[in-house]
C-alpha cells in the first residue's frame, strides 16, 4: 500500500512521546561550561567602556578581539556584528560574553557598561535608513485610475508578533578536531555553518553543525541560531572547553527576532460594476536595527500585496527601514500575513463603499487560471482561488449567516488568500539545493539538511521516498541533520521542505530504483558495494524570473486559502470571541493528511492570536512584556472549533502534486476576523483587535 | 536559579521558625515561589517546605467553614458542599491558572502570593515594591495595573480567593513563633501607603494555618465573576465577588468586592450602601455598579478597566438579584 496520502506514524513521534528524544539542554559534555551574554541596556549609542564587576581570573570573558574571523553574522549583507563593536543600535544587543562552570554564578555576574547615548529612532516612517526598496509595476497606473468610477483608500497596520516556540533558543559549542562542532535547536544547519565559517575564520570542513531535537521554530530559529552559535563558539574556542548557552524565556523574547510590524496603504480604482481597475499599494515594514532577512521578508510581502486579485494596472512600492529595536526576522508567513491583512480588509472596505456583497466582489476579481499576477506570472491550471472561496462560502452557509447575524453583537467575515511555495523568484536556483539517498540492506536512508521542527519533515520525506522506491515506509530511515553527513538542502523555511526538497528526494529515489533494477537492496550492496544517490534542484524549464525588474514567475506554485470567521462581541467589555473558524486550503496534495491538517489548525490558531491577542509592547526600545504571563497567546480554551478542509489541485512539479503548506494558514485568520468585526459596523483597520481598540473603533469612550 | 537546600518540616510552627532564619523562605505549593526564584527575585539558601505537613488541608464546610491553609485550589473547586454554601470561593479557586497549577497551589499560598506587575517581576527594575524609589508602572506600561489607590505602587493584588473571602467576611488564622492569632481578612492585607514592600501583615515566622468563613446569613446569595484576556493560564483584568442577603424582597446586607483593581482587594462600600435596605431593580443595580467604580483614578493606559469593573459588578448583581 502506498504511504503517501496515509496517516503513517511519525518518524520521531515515539521518542518525543516517551521522553527519549534529546533536546539541547538534555545534552552535556565533559568539562562543559555555561555561557551568558552581556547585552546593551540602551537603544542607541557609543560604548565608552566595559568593566566586569567580578574577578575575571575565574571566568572566561570574550569580546570583539576574541573573534578569530570577521565580526559579522553572515547572511544577506554582513551588517550585523556578532558582538557590538564600539556602538549599540538596539536594546539587548550583545556586547560581551561570559562563561563559567557554575550555571548560577552567571546570573549574578554584572558588567558595568558606560554609554554615550544617542537619540533612537522608533517610528519607521521617520527612519533615516532604508534597508531595501522594491517596486513592482504592471501596466499603466494612470490609465487604470482614469477608468475608475470609485477610488477607495485606506491604511492598515499590524504589530510585532513573537514566535513563542515552546523550546527557547539554545546551543552547545564543542571545540574538536581543530575546529568547532555546534549542537543546537535550529531550523537551518547550513545557515549556521556558513555564518560560523566567516565568524571563526575556519575552513568549512572544520565546522560541523548538528541539529538536536527541536521544540518548534516558526521562523524564529531561521537566523538567530547563527548569532547564538557564534557566541557559544567564541567562548568555547577561547576556553578550550565545550560551552552551553540556553536562553530563558525572558532573554529569548527580549533579544531574538519577531514578525515585522507593517503600515500598508492602498489606493484602489474600481469600475462601477465592481471590477478593480487600478491598484496602488505602499508597504512600509519595520526591520529593526540590522538588515538580517528584511529584504526577503519585504519581497514576500510585496509579492502578496495585491491579494489574489487580477488587475492590469498595478504599482506596489515597498520599503523596509531601520529602527533602534532588535532586528525583526523570519516568522511563519514571512511578510505575507502583513500585506494580505491589508489587502483583505481593504477588499472588505471596497465592498462596503460599493455596497456590494463581499463574496460577489471577490468572485468578480479573483485570480483564475491564465490570469497574470502583478509580476506578470501567468497562473497555471492549479490556481484555485475560485474553488476555495466557493467551498468556504457553501460550507458555512455564508450568505444566510451574514444576513442572520446582521445587526447583532456577532459577525461573520471572510478572507481569500494565496501563498507562494518555496523561495522567492530566483532564490531556489541560487540555493541549488541537494538531497541524498543512501541504500541500506532493507531500504534507504534519507540524507537532507532539512530539519524536523515539529511539522513532520522526516515523516513526509520518508513517505515520498518509500513510494518512489516501492518499499514499506518503515524501511526508510532519516539521518540527523548533521552537516558532517548530509548535503545542503537549503533552509527549512518558506513552505519549501515538501514541495522542493521532497521533489529532489523523489528524483533520488526514482534514480535509485532504476539502478537497483530487479536486485533487492541487500543483493545490490553485496554485488556493487555502497550506493548513494545525490540530486540537485531542477528548475522547471518554464519558470523565468528577474530580480532586477521584479517581473516573471515569482514562485513555482501557490497554495490557495479561504477563511470564514464567526465572532461575538461582548457589548459591554468589547472582547472579541471567535466562535468558529473555517479554513479551506488548496495545497496540491496532502502527503500526510493528519500532519497537513495539523499545520492548518496550528497556523490558524497562531493567526487568531495575531488577530486579537498578541501585542508586543515596546518601551524605550525594549519589549516590556517579555514573559508568557503578559504576552498573551491563545490557549485551547480561547481557540474556537476549526473546520479544516483540504482541497487538492496538483502542481505538476511537486512530489505527487504537493505544494507548500506550512505558512499559508496564518495568512487568513486576521483579515477574516477583522472583517467579521467590520460586519458589526466597527471600522477597525489594525491588529491585534484588543478590546481597547474595538471599543475605540466602536466610537465609545470608556 | 540559585542552588538551595530543601528543608521539609513536620509542623507549621517549625516551618515558621525555620523560615524566619536568615536566607530562608517558606514554601507550600511552591508555585509562585518557583516563579520568583527563576526570575531572580528570591535567592534563598534554604527553602522550608510545609507542603507535606499533615492535618492542614481539610475542608470543613460547617458553617462556619474552616479550610486548612494547605487545601489546594483544585480541592476547593471540586468540593460539592463548599460550592453549595460558598460558591464564590469555589469559582474563584476553580478559575485560577490551570488545572496543573490548581493541583499544587494552596489556599494559603494563593493569599500570600506576590503581585504580577511586570516591573516588579523583572529583576532589573528596582521599583517601590522592591524597596526602590519609584513605581515604574505609574508612568509606564500600566494597562493591567490599578485604577484605585495608585499613589505609591499601582500593582494589583493577584489573589482571586482573597476577593471571595472578603465578600464572605472571612478570618485568617495564623500560627507563629509568637503564638496564634486570628485576623479579619480586611486587616490581613497591607496597602502600599503603609508599606509598599509587602502585601499582608504576616510577621517573620508567622504562617497561615486556616481560613474561617462565617455562616452565611439566611437568604444570602453570592457569586464570583471575572474577566480575563484568555480563558486559561491568565490573571483577571477585573474580578468581583458579591454576597447579598435578601429578606422579604429587601436587600438586608451586601458585600461587594472588586479584585485586580487595586494593590489590595477592595470593598466597594459605596455600592454596598446603595444596596443595603433597597429593593432590587435594574435601576438600583446600575446605580450600585456605578458607585462601585466612583472615585477611580485610572492610569494613562487603563481607563477601560473602570468600565470593565462596572460591567462585572452589574453582571454579578444581576445574576444574584434576578
Amino acid at each position: 500500500m502506498p504511504a503517501v496520502g496515509q496517516n503513517v506514524l511519525r518518524k520521531e513521534g515515539r521518542g518525543k512521546v516517551t521522553g527519549a528524544a534529546k533536546y539541547v539542554d538534555d545534552l552535556s559534555f565533559p568539562g562543559m561550561l555555561y555561557g551568558s551574554t552581556i547585552r546593551s541596556t540602551i537603544p542607541c549609542g557609543r560604548i565608552r567602556s566595559t568593566r566586569p564587576e567580578f574577578d575575571p581570573s575565574e571566568w572566561v570573558v570574550a569580546g570583539v578581539p576574541d573573534i578569530p574571523g570577521k565580526n559579522v553574522i553572515a547572511l544577506i549583507e554582513d551588517d550585523q556584528p556578532c558582538l557590538a563593536d564600539g556602538r549599540v543600535r538596539h536594546v539587548a544587543e550583545p556586547i560581551l560574553l561570559l562563561a563559567h562552570a557554575d550555571r548560577e554564578a552567571l546570573a549574578g555576574a554584572k558588567v558595568a557598561v558606560d554609554y554615550e547615548p544617542e537619540t533612537p529612532v522608533y517610528d519607521p516612517a521617520a527612519s533615516p535608513r532604508v534597508f531595501k526598496e522594491i517596486l513592482i509595476e504592471k501596466g499603466d497606473l494612470g490609465k487604470g485610475f482614469s477608468r475608475a468610477a470609485r477610488v477607495v483608500e485606506g491604511e492598515y497596520r499590524t504589530g510585532h508578533q513573537e514566535q513563542l516556540y515552546i523550546e527557547c533558543n539554545g546551543v552547545i559549542a564543542v571545540p574538536e578536531n581543530g575546529g568547532i562542532t555546534v549542537y543546537g535547536s535550529l531550523q537551518c544547519p547550513y545557515y549556521v555553518h556558513k555564518a560560523l565559517v566567516v565568524l571563526l575564520g575556519l575552513p568549512p570542513e572544520r565546522v560541523r553543525v548538528v541539529q538536536t531535537e527541536t521544540g518548534g521554530g516558526f521562523g524564529g530559529k531561521e537566523e538567530y541560531p547563527s548569532m547564538l552559535a557564534g557566541h557559544a563558539s567564541i567562548l568555547a574556542l577561547k576556553a578550550g572547553r565545550p560551552v552551553k548557552m540556553v536562553y530563558d524565556r525572558v532573554e529569548d523574547m527580549l533579544a531574538t527576532t519577531k514578525r515585522h510590524p507593517s503600515i500598508v496603504r492602498h489606493r484602489t480604482g474600481v469600475a462601477s460594476d465592481g471590477r478593480i481597475v487600478a491598484m496602488d499599494i505602499d508597504v512600509l515594514m519595520d526591520g529593526g536595527a540590522y538588515l538580517t532577512l528584511s529584504p526577503v521578508v519585504l519581497s514576500r510581502g510585496v509579492l502578496h500585496a495585491t491579494g489574489p486579485y487580477r488587475c492590469d494596472d498595478v504599482r506596489v512600492h515597498g520599503r523596509v527601514v531601520m529602527t533602534n529595536t532588535p532586528p525583526n526576522g523570519a516568522f511563519r508567513g514571512f511578510g505575507a500575513p502583513q500585506t494580505l491583512f491589508a489587502a483583505e480588509v481593504h477588499m472588505e472596505r471596497i465592498s462596503e463603499a460599493l455596497e456590494m456583497d463581499p463574496v460577489r466582489l471577490r468572485e468578480l476579481n479573483l485570480f483564475r487560471p491564465g490570469d497574470t499576477t502583478a509580476t506578470g506570472q501567468v497562473l497555471g491550471a492549479d490556481c484555485s482561488a475560485a474553488e476555495v472561496l466557493r467551498e468556504a462560502v457553501a460550507r458555512t452557509g455564508f450568505d444566510a449567516r451574514r444576513q442572520a447575524l446582521s445587526g447583532t453583537n456577532a459577525g461573520i467575515g471572510l478572507s481569500l488568500f494565496f501563498h507562494g511555495s518555496g523561495f522567492t523568484g530566483g532564490g531556489e536556483v541560487r540555493l541549488a539545493s541537494r538531497a541524498s539517498l543512501a541504500l541500506t540492506p532493507t531500504g534507504a536512508r534519507i540524507l537532507v539538511g532539512s530539519t524536523e521542527i515539529g511539522q513532520g519533515t522526516r515523516t513526509i520525506h520518508a513517505q515520498i521516498v518509500a513510494d518512489a522506491l516501492g518499499i514499506p515506509y518503515e524501511n526508510v530511515e532519516v539521518s540527523d541533520a548533521d552537516t558532517a553527513c548530509v548535503p545542503d538542502s537549503g533552509p527549512t523555511v518558506a513552505s519549501r521542505t515538501c514541495m522542493v526538497v521532497g521533489k529532489i528526494l523523489q528524483n533520488c529515489a526514482l534514480e535509485m530504483k532504476a539502478r537497483l533494477g530487479s536486485l533487492s537492496p541487500a543483493r545490490y550492496l553485496e554485488l556493487h558495494g555502497p550506493l548513494v544517490v545525490t540530486r540537485e534542484y531542477e528548475k522547471p524549464a518554464e519558470l523565468e524570473w528577474s530580480d532586477e525588474t521584479y517581473r516573471g514567475d515569482a514562485y513555482g506554485a501557490y497554495g490557495w486559502g479561504c477563511n470564514v470567521a464567526e465572532v461575538e462581541r461582548d457589548p459591554d467589555t468589547f472582547e472579541i470571541r471567535p466562535v468558529r473558524l473555517t479554513a479551506v486550503c488548496e495545497i496540491g496534495k496532502a502527503i500526510h493528511p493528519t500532519l497537513a491538517a495539523g499545520q492548518i489548525e496550528g497556523g490558524t490558531a497562531q493567526g487568531i492570536g495575531y488577530a486579537i491577542l498578541e501585542e508586543v509592547v515596546f518601551r524605550d526600545g525594549a519589549m516590556a512584556n517579555a514573559q508568557m504571563t503578559n504576552y498573551v497567546v491563545p490557549t485551547t480554551l480561547d481557540t474556537p472549533p476549526i473546520d479544516v478542509v483540504i482541497l487538492e489541485s496538483a502542481y505538476p512539479h511537486g512530489p505527487h502534486g504537493a505544494k507548500g503548506i506550512g505558512e499559508m494558514p496564518i495568512d487568513g485568520p486576521a483579515p477574516a476576523i477583522v472583517n467579521a468585526i467590520r460586519h458589526m459596523g466597527v471600522d477597525l483597520r489594525q491588529i491585534p483587535a484588543t478590546p481597547e481598540r474595538v471599543m475605540e473603533a466602536s466610537c465609545v469612550s470608556p | 536559579m540559585k542552588t538551595f537546600t530543601l528543608l521539609p518540616v513536620r509542623s507549621l510552627l517549625e516551618g515558621g521558625r525555620e523560615s524566619a532564619k536568615p536566607g530562608s523562605i517558606l514554601k507550600a505549593g511552591g508555585v509562585d515561589l518557583l516563579d520568583r526564584m527563576k526570575e531572580g527575585l528570591e535567592t534563598p539558601d534554604r527553602v522550608v517546605s510545609i507542603a507535606h505537613v499533615p492535618g492542614h488541608d481539610g475542608i470543613e464546610v460547617g458553617p462556619p467553614a474552616r479550610i486548612g491553609a494547605l487545601a489546594t485550589l483544585a480541592r476547593l473547586d471540586s468540593h460539592a458542599e463548599l460550592r453549595r454554601v460558598y460558591p464564590a470561593l469555589a469559582d474563584a479557586a476553580g478559575g485560577a491558572a490551570t488545572p496543573q497549577i490548581r493541583n499544587m497551589a494552596t489556599l494559603g499560598g494563593n493569599l500570600a502570593q506576590r503581585p504580577r506587575c511586570w516591573y516588579f517581576r523583572q529583576a532589573e527594575f528596582d521599583c517601590t515594591k522592591k524597596g526602590g524609589a519609584q513605581c515604574f508602572a505609574l508612568n509606564g506600561e500600566n494597562r493591567f495595573h490599578a485604577i484605585f489607590d495608585t499613589d505609591v505602587c499601582c500593582c494589583i493584588h493577584p489573589s482571586a480567593t482573597a476577593v471571595a473571602l472578603l465578600a464572605y467576611a472571612a478570618r485568617v488564622d495564623t500560627v507563629g513563633t509568637r503564638g496564634k492569632r486570628s485576623i479579619s481578612i480586611e486587616d490581613f492585607f497591607v496597602a502600599p501607603r503603609e508599606d509598599p514592600t509587602r502585601e499582608n501583615q504576616l510577621a517573620a515566622g508567622e504562617v497561615i494555618e486556616a481560613v474561617v468563613l462565617p455562616a452565611p446569613a439566611p437568604g444570602s446569595r453570592s457569586v464570583y465573576k471575572k474577566l480575563k484576556e484568555k480563558e486559561s493560564f491568565d490573571w483577571p483584568l477585573v474580578e468581583t465577588a458579591v454576597s447579598v442577603s435578601v429578606s422579604r424582597g429587601t436587600i438586608q446586607d451586601a458585600r461587594v468586592v472588586l479584585g485586580s483593581v487595586s494593590p489590595v482587594p477592595r470593598r466597594a462600600r459605596g455600592a454596598e450602601k446603595i444596596l443595603a435596605g433597597a429593593r432590587p431593580s435594574a435601576e438600583l443595580i446600575a446605580r450600585a455598579a456605578e458607585a462601585a467604580v466612583a472615585g477611580a483614578t485610572p492610569l494613562s493606559q487603563n481607563a477601560h478597566k473602570v468600565r470593565l469593573a462596572r460591567v462585572m459588578v452589574e453582571r454579578a448583581l444581576r445574576e444574584i438579584l434576578a
